[in-house]
């Protein structure tokens, strides 16, 4: 036998259990994704198994594409997808370069900025919705409140008054609400992930090259050039990962959603596919294989545009 | 124009004094060499110089302009680094660019700079290629061609060659000091190796712990060297340092020679010492033998020619040329 034979050989335990891993589930769900499948109904009752006999053909498919939600899902899965990347990136560049030069506590303020990634999604949800974002008793509706009783006193004040006494009553926002829903979540997750971001920019920070940066200095260029073209494609690799991971990630979520609003005015396809699941596993199968397209078009589609703008 | 002076400048790190006062001047289109054992602070000189340093105290001049305060990029001068500090995500041709780029020059200029370095550095053929895919050699090349687009009123080089293999650095050694002849550029030149000190410097100062220990043409520091450390640092092999009676009997607490300024000849034909060879190292062109059990200085090394047949353990009689013999006081001071 060949050393190359023997290799492969060898290889073939690991190989074949990661194509099981991955193909069974997903050849599972194109085969339930093809088939009228459903958990309970009265008047056919040979739904309820799954079997050939059932076949659908692309009327799964047919059927998602006309749901109502369904468009409304894959255009909000993107818009919270997008914002939560755009944010964490931004912040994380920004606090990791922060934090990046030495300061006394500088220990105690890293661990600080890390911790929010060991919070649960669910108990992050609960937290932000009812301690910080509620209304009345959230830390936005007691600032709004104080806000507002403070421009009331300000407009009896003397000289200003009249200033004061131009401005509005402020509203506190709902987050609960059809309209506001989204913004809760891309704010509790942006909250949780952003450590993560700042974690992977502030190692990637530590390995730059001093002397590049002082070959710089004296090719004259500025705080912000230096930034721009120096330490910018240097975390080019570092931004892709993070936009990557958290792209896969986020594309997922889930109890978020249910908590703030439970998909009143804030589905994304894996919320779709949790209600289809209700019932209709069918349904469910032929959005868990749109969640699959689009979350390989948002993959590629990312990689490309972050590899073109930053490796320059 | 490239006149650079240093009055009284001293650098300290907390309370670690670097470099203690120190005067040097620089005169516009020399080409001087920093060199001295590591640690000694001709790194630090050097960034002092460029403004990546500030200084403790004193002045740094330029062409008579007080720098001491100005930021390194208003200095007008170009340094390249040991580690070629290239920017790995840009292209030579972005490279080279990058300094024209931050000045804010047109397109067209940029790259008549660029065309003119890239055909002196024989670039040409690199210009879109990453730094990564280039060999040592060229990267080096890279770093002084983005050093030459700016024009600048002295080049600064930090061990340029250190990173590069012996025949490289030769040859790398040999343009730079073309480059010099062609562009009559101030040029200041950092290196702990005295060959390249050598061979490349109008000027060298020698430093030891932040001090000039001494300063001049390689030449003169070869014939007359200020003290015994300039000595035993300048030229290869090192200088034979002899204490003891002999060096009594000529008036000196410490007399020293030069390997190539010691003999070897027959028994009692004006021999000085006697003693056993150890190892031979036979170049060729050259033999350097190390002879043991002389008197106040062991091994002794003798450069003979590249012919002579002598073994591990042979018996061999030295004399020396007495002219060229070096005298120290106890302090390691010369004594004329």
């Amino acid at each position: 036998m060949s050393k190359r034979k023997l290799a492969r050989l060898l290889q073939t335990p690991a190989v074949l259990l990661l194509l099981v891993w991955m193909l069974v589930p997903l050849s599972m769900t194109l085969y339930f994704s093809f088939i009228r499948y459903v958990l309970n109904n009265l008047r056919r009752p040979e739904w309820t198994t799954p079997a050939l006999s059932n076949w659908r053909g692309f009327g799964n498919y047919e059927f998602v594409l006309d749901a109502k939600d369904f468009w409304f899902a894959v255009q909000n899965s993107l818009f919270i997808v997008g914002s939560i990347l755009f944010l964490t990136v931004t912040l994380g560049v920004l606090i990791a370069i922060l934090i990046n030069r030495a300061f006394p506590g500088r220990g105690i303020v890293r661990v600080l900025l890390i911790s929010p990634f060991f919070v649960m999604p669910a108990v992050n949800a609960v937290l932000w919705i009812n301690m910080i974002l509620d209304p009345v008793l959230g830390l936005q509706g007691i600032a709004i409140g104080g806000i507002n009783d403070l421009i009331t006193l300000l407009k009896d004040a003397p000289l200003v008054g009249w200033f004061f006494s131009l401005w509005p009553t402020l509203e506190p926002i709902s987050f609960r609400a059809t309209q506001t829903s989204a913004y809760a979540v891309i704010i509790m997750v942006t909250w949780q992930w952003t450590p993560f971001a700042v974690l992977i920019f502030m190692t990637s920070l530590q390995s730059e090259d001093q002397q590049q940066k002082e070959a710089a200095v004296l090719d004259g260029a500025g705080a912000w050039s230096q930034f721009r073209f120096l330490t910018l494609p240097h975390l080019g690799r570092p931004i892709a990962i993070v936009v990557m991971i958290q792209a896969i990630f986020h594309l997922s979520l889930y109890a978020e959603i249910e908590i703030v609003s439970r998909g009143n005015g804030n589905k994304n396809l894996p919320y779709l596919i949790g209600e289809f699941a209700n019932n209709n596993i069918g349904a469910a199968s032929a959005t868990g294989i749109f969640a699959v397209i689009l979350a390989n078009i948002v993959a590629i589609f990312l990689l490309r545009m972050i590899g073109k703008t930053l490796m320059d | 124009m490239g006149r650079i002076v240093l009055e009284n400048v001293t650098k300290k790190f907390g309370d670690l004094e670097v470099i203690p006062p120190l005067n040097l001047t620089i005169e516009d289109g020399e080409f001087v060499v920093f060199v001295g054992p590591s640690g000694c602070g001709k790194s630090t000189l050097l960034r002092l110089i460029a403004g990546l340093e500030e200084v403790t105290s004193g002045r740094i001049l330029i062409d008579g302009e007080d720098v001491t305060n100005i930021p390194p990029s208003k200095r007008g001068l170009a340094m390249v680094f040991q580690t070629y500090a290239l920017y790995p995500h840009m292209s030579v041709r972005k490279n080279i660019a990058f300094p024209l780029r931050m000045a804010g020059m047109n397109e067209a200029e940029q790259n008549t700079r660029i065309e003119a370095a890239a055909t002196a550095l024989n670039l040409t053929d690199y210009l879109d290629r990453k730094p990564g895919q280039l060999s040592g050699g060229q990267r080096q090349r890279v770093a002084i061609g983005r050093a030459i687009v700016r024009d600048p009123t002295a080049f600064l080089f930090d061990e340029p060659l250190s990173n590069l293999d012996a025949a490289l650095r030769v040859g790398m050694r040999l343009e730079i000091s073309e480059m010099h002849k062609k562009l009559k550029t101030t040029m200041i030149y950092v290196t702990h190796d005295q060959v390249e000190a050598m061979t490349m410097a109008d000027k060298i100062v020698v430093l030891q712990s932040g001090r000039v220990e001494q300063v001049g043409s390689p030449l003169d520091l070869y014939r007359e060297p200020r003290n015994a450390f300039v000595a035993g640092f300048i030229g290869s092999p090192k200088m034979n340092f002899i204490d003891g009676e002999k060096a009594g009997t000529l008036g000196a607490h410490t007399i020293g020679v030069r390997p190539e300024h010691v003999q070897i000849c027959p028994k009692g034909e004006g021999d000085v010492w006697q003693g056993k060879v150890g190892v031979a190292e036979h170049l060729g062109s050259d033999t350097f033998i190390h002879v043991h059990g002389i008197d106040g200085c062991d091994p002794m090394t003798v450069r003979a020619g590249g012919e002579v047949k002598i073994n591990h353990g042979d018996t061999v009689y030295l004399s020396a040329q007495m002219d060229q013999i070096h005298k120290f006081d106890s302090e390691g001071h010369r004594v004329s």
